[in-house]
């Protein structure tokens, strides 16, 4: 029998897969680690240098023989070379003394170390302070035990307190079987990615992770959240009924895929795929997507130590559109705050970062951050059809000068003799109860709404989702929040703009009814959701919907409308 | 003991390449060798004790071998910083 543990299923499917733990917060690790006599202590920091080195070296030797990696390469030897460094060595010894534990020891050293060039004037080796605690926390999780995620050749299943985004990311679709973490969180950036490449998911696991290895094999059910650790031939056997299950669902779900989303009586909503990276398109596609209507470029900033410059981004985009193949591919400008703390922001900690220095408020101060992102867009505009969407708009003045400085940006690109597009459209994300009040104004300016729902029914009840204790508060059937979306499209509608919607609620079928009553153009959800999405709205006709909203614009509350919803769809 | 005193003139100083060059070649040698510069004395085959030293284009440094290769050791390495590391 496998030991068997049991999470909350986020994404649902079967995965079969090696466990490959990738926890990038070490706390956790630490707590738990029992460190041994001070000799055995000291050996085992040693034999981690020792050991890092040589996979660095390797590293170093494999991104030599490629011309594009030179660069990086000359970055990986400098981290060997800190790993090997005598004085780094003798401050280990010294700090062991004290914490009598090997990766405590590692990586106080390591900061200690880091807090010395962070001291110096020179912005270079201030810099350097980020590789120094890069290089500590790899040693550390050496002796720790946590690996280093690694690309292989077999299916992994990642597995973590915390799996950061930019590691899910930065791996193949096809590599990842599915992902389980110890955090609780449905609505965290890893989660969110995994659910775009529909990998299914199990959260909340907490110390339940002990009982995994790495290495083990599993069986993640992401619909119930079971999880079978070294499961034996029988076990293996009774799910393979349930993947067998899955496999006749995906392929009705494929024979819809080249079908629009018309009513009975012809009224057609465009759906499309919110993607975090340009990898995600071709598995967006095959779920039937009509074009990206949220490409997340937050990847493209996090996981890395300095600015992405225009030319990196320019790639990732460019990608992202040629892949779209004509369709429309709406690029969200930078949402990033105090939540993701990236080292080159330089954000201080904020009480309140949901309310803070985030999103647009950052690209409007930081031209040497939001320029090249805006050329880097016109620019893979040329390679088919792409827009701008602007996140946490609250007022038309930062809506005009965002135009300013896509002007400003083209200027530029003149200048360079850079080619770029000069049809790509411009919109605003809207997601703050002042823009959706302000859309009979706005929709003069933009060319298009696309409307966040995570954040507006977050801004617009005042309930953080991700607090458990009030969590039956967030519900995007809220009277006060329909309202604002019905605003929202009938606003772009008399202005002759399009509107569509970019947040969880458009992957919730019931809630796509009434969205198309209201008349949204388009709705962007994670690829895997657009079947089911499709597929209600393929069955019902447009006046029928439009009686059933009459009927929930008169309801009085948000759990009724609900349960009214459920009952009648 | 042989020692050689020389100014650092490539544009950037000595940072992470050329210091992991500078380290790389003399852990080859057998001697001992030491960067003095601003005061401050330290091992040449330590890339965080020479990256921590700061040095910047201008900076006078004094390299120090002491061993059975230390004229060559001295020799090699001033060669390297005079060669501006490759770079401009």
């Amino acid at each position: 029998m496998a030991v068997t543990i049991r999470g909350k299923g986020v994404i649902s499917g079967i995965a079969v897969g090696k466990i490959m733990l990738a926890g990038q917060n070490l706390d956790g690790y630490l707590v738990d680690y029992k460190p041994e006599s001070l000799e055995a202590e000291t050996a085992k920091a040693e034999a981690a240098l020792t050991a890092v080195a040589d996979i660095l070296s390797e590293s170093v030797e494999r991104m030599q023989k490629n011309e594009d990696q030179k660069e990086q390469a000359a970055i990986m030897e400098a981290h060997r070379m800190m790993v090997q460094d005598p004085s780094l060595h003798d401050s280990i010894i010294e700090q062991l003394q004290e914490t009598k534990s090997a990766p405590q020891a590692i990586l106080k050293a390591a900061d200690a170390n880091a807090s010395i060039f962070e001291a110096m004037d020179d912005e270079y080796f201030k810099a350097r302070a980020v590789d120094l605690r890069d290089v500590g926390k790899r040693v550390a999780k050496y002796v720790l035990g946590v690996k280093e995620p690694e690309i292989g050749d077999e299916k992994v299943v990642l597995c973590g307190q915390e799996v950061e985004p930019s590691v899910i990311a930065g791996m193949p679709t096809e590599q990842i079987a599915g992902v389980l973490l110890g955090a609780g969180s449905t609505t965290a950036h890893a989660v969110i990615i995994a659910k775009a490449r529909a990998i299914p998911t199990v959260v909340g696991l907490g110390d339940k992770l002990e009982a995994i290895a790495d290495g083990d094999h599993v069986i993640v059910d992401g619909e119930t959240g079971e999880v079978l650790i070294n499961p034996s031939e029988a076990e293996q056997a009774s799910y393979n009924e349930k993947i067998k299950k899955q496999q006749e669902m995906a392929a009705y779900y494929a024979s819809l895929k080249d079908l629009p989303a018309v009513t009975t009586d012809g009224v057609k909503t465009e759906l499309c795929a919110n993607i975090g990276s340009h990898m995600d398109v071709d598995n967006a596609l095959t779920y039937g997507a009509e074009g990206v209507g949220l490409f997340r470029s937050e990847f493209v900033f996090m996981g890395r130590e300095d600015i992405p410059n225009e030319e990196d981004q320019f790639k990732a985009y460019k990608e992202a559109i040629e892949k779209c193949q004509g369709r429309l591919c709406v690029i969200r400008t930078m949402d990033i705050g105090g939540d993701k703390p990236l080292p080159y922001l330089n954000i201080p900690k904020e009480e309140n970062p949901f309310l803070g220095y985030r999103a647009v408020r950052i690209s409007l101060q930081r031209k040497d951050l939001f320029l090249p992102q805006l050329k880097a867009i016109l620019r893979a505009g040329v390679y088919g059809k792409a827009a701008i969407m602007v996140p946490m708009v609250i007022n038309v003045a930062e809506f005009k000068k965002v135009k300013e400085l896509i002007e400003e940006a083209k200027l530029e690109l003149n200048h360079e003799d850079k080619k770029y597009s000069d049809s790509v459209q411009v919109g605003i994300m809207v997601e703050t109860p002042a823009a959706a009040v302000m859309t009979p104004i706005l929709a003069k300016y933009v060319d298009f709404f696309s409307i966040g729902t995570n954040d507006l029914v977050q801004y617009t009840l005042a309930v953080d989702r991700g607090n458990a204790s009030i969590s039956y508060l967030y519900n995007h059937f809220n009277p006060a929040v329909l309202r604002l979306i019905q605003r929202t499209i009938t606003s772009a509608k008399e202005n002759g703009k399009w509107a569509g919607m970019c947040g969880e609620m458009a992957s919730d079928p019931n809630a796509a009814v009434l969205l198309m009553a209201m008349g949204i153009n388009e709705l962007s959800m994670s690829a895997p959701s657009i079947p089911r999405v499709k597929e209600k709205l393929r069955n019902i006709s447009s006046i029928k919907a439009k009686e059933i909203l009459a009927d929930v614009m008169k309801m009085e509350d948000g759990d009724e409308i609900k349960a009214y919803l459920s009952k009648v769809l | 003991m042989t020692q050689e005193t020389i100014t650092i003139e490539n544009k950037t100083g000595i940072h992470a390449r050329p210091a992991s060059v500078f380290v790389q070649t003399a852990t080859k040698f057998k001697s001992k060798v030491q960067i003095k510069a601003k005061g401050k004395t330290v091992d040449a085959k330590s890339i965080l004790m020479i990256m921590s030293m700061g040095l910047v284009k201008g900076t006078e440094i004094t390299i120090v071998a002491d061993g059975p290769d230390e004229a060559e050791a001295v020799k090699t390495l001033k060669e390297l910083v005079e060669s501006k590391f490759g770079e401009e």
